[in-house]
């Protein structure tokens, strides 16, 4: 199974990666947002081409990128055959009752530029950094503590209960259900659900109470800290530039 | 189900975003601390069950169990919808962050009806069998899920319709499925664990 690693490359060592996570996550969100609302090829384009930049600085390689953004690549691909077929309006090109509408390929390319600059950018934001530090790097950004505390928590079970549940697949492989099909299997399916959740519940709740006696109260405590640098507050401001200039470009196109 | 980044107008995703904020800032602050732990394990169940594929006809699919969250949770059933969303965002680049408001809704909030639905089954005393009331629960807040997206895209963008029809029939059998599994589920739980169910259902 495929597990989520992407801070696989936080230890490479680039711009990226010494740039205090804090400013690294705020400034990236803006760009994001700003990328995905490009209005023309042009502008798109432009945006992709810093997502890419980006990307590139921050050394982490080119095939771990690609196992990752496949969902979106599918989902462009998805588009870019619909919507030319169903979008209307004027034709490009008709052969039969098959249409190709020059405004559903238009529509599909940009879209997936964008997206495709988007989810480029995730890796910048996210990648760069452990985990847990990106986690902390949200919480002094303001953002409530539940909030972090249900994200480092639930980040962690993810490997608990992928854990558990391969156990329980070898353990039913061993009893021979394996190879049960059709109703059967969702059956054996829906059960093994409600037992994986029966028991990790269970386990969930212990280890919060463990964790409250030993003195929990919601804030993680750790010996490092983020310091500002005058080098973050400059990458910083060119990330934010180039996300104005950008905007100022859509809003003006 | 995903809509990703990048398709969407910037009214639907700032409108989306405000709610979702909106909803889910309100359901973290009235939760209790000693809620967290469940909150996040589930989170973490939707997010595993996303991983699991299920054979469907020639292709395979993967599950959503958004129902199942909705039985389990209740009324915090928003919550781990939206976590699982950012996460598979943040960790996989499914979906998208830009997104997330409209995709939290359109999945989160089909998880109540199912809750809703349950809960009226628990009420009769599962006139037939638990089966019934989470099959209806499953295949309900897939189904609403569907209808939802559906009104998003076409409201976003009238060249969308004839993508959000082929969504529309295409998850069809994912919904069916979807309510089968929850089925079963429910059967089970209700079996080994009420105990678990006891608590969003009193």
């Amino acid at each position: 199974m495929h597990l989520p690693e992407i801070d696989k490359y936080a230890h490479l060592d680039s711009p990226l990666q010494r740039w205090d996570a804090r400013v690294k996550v705020a400034c990236i969100a803006a760009l994001m947002v700003t990328v995905v609302l490009m209005p023309t090829y042009p502008l798109a384009l432009a945006g992709l081409a810093v997502a890419a930049g980006m990307l590139a600085i921050s050394r982490i390689p080119f095939s771990f990128v690609l196992v990752h953004v496949r969902w979106v690549l599918l989902f462009c691909l998805f588009l870019a055959v619909i919507l030319p077929l169903t979008a209307g309006g004027e034709r490009l090109w008709q052969a039969g009752p098959i249409a190709v509408s020059r405004r559903g390929l238009s529509t599909a390319g940009l879209i997936s530029l964008r997206a495709v600059a988007a989810v480029l950018l995730v890796f910048p934001m996210m990648g760069t950094a452990r985990f847990h530090v990106t986690l902390k790097a949200m919480r002094r950004l303001r953002v409530p503590s539940a909030a972090v505390q249900i994200l480092a928590f639930s980040y962690r079970y993810i490997f608990v209960l992928l854990d558990e549940m391969e156990r329980m697949l070898s353990a039913a492989r061993a009893r021979g259900h394996g190879r049960a099909h059709g109703l059967r299997k969702l059956r054996s399916l829906g059960s093994m659900l409600g037992m994986l959740l029966v028991r990790s519940l269970e386990r969930t709740t212990h280890v919060y109470h463990a964790m409250a006696a030993r003195g929990y109260r919601g804030e993680v405590k750790t010996l490092d800290d983020f310091r500002l640098r005058p080098a973050d507050a400059v990458k910083g401001a060119l990330v934010i530039a180039a996300a104005a200039l950008l905007a100022a470009a859509g809003v003006l196109a | 189900m995903h809509i990703s980044d990048g398709v969407l107008p910037a009214g639907i995703l700032a409108g989306s975003g405000v709610a979702t904020l909106g909803l889910g800032g309100a359901l973290l602050w009235r939760a209790d601390a000693q809620k967290i732990p469940r909150v996040a394990l589930c989170t973490s169940f939707f997010f595993v069950a996303s991983l699991v594929h299920v054979p469907m006809g020639p292709t395979s699919a993967h599950l959503l169990l958004t129902g199942l969250v909705g039985i389990i949770m209740g009324p915090l059933a928003f919550l781990p919808i939206l976590f699982g969303l950012i996460l598979q965002a943040l960790l996989f680049q499914h979906g998208g962050i830009t997104a997330l408001g409209v995709n939290a809704l359109t999945m989160g909030l089909p998880a109540y009806a199912a809750w809703g639905l349950f809960r009226l089954g628990r009420s009769v005393r599962f006139k037939g069998s638990p089966f019934v009331f989470g099959f209806l629960a499953g295949w309900g807040a897939v189904l609403l899920s569907l209808v939802l997206l559906k009104v998003v895209l076409t409201f976003a963008d009238e060249s969308f319709v004839g993508v959000a029809w082929v969504v529309f029939i295409a998850h069809q059998p994912l919904a069916v499925l979807e309510g089968i599994v929850t089925g079963f589920a429910a059967v089970f739980l209700e079996r080994v664990a009420p105990g678990v169910l006891e608590e969003q259902h009193e």
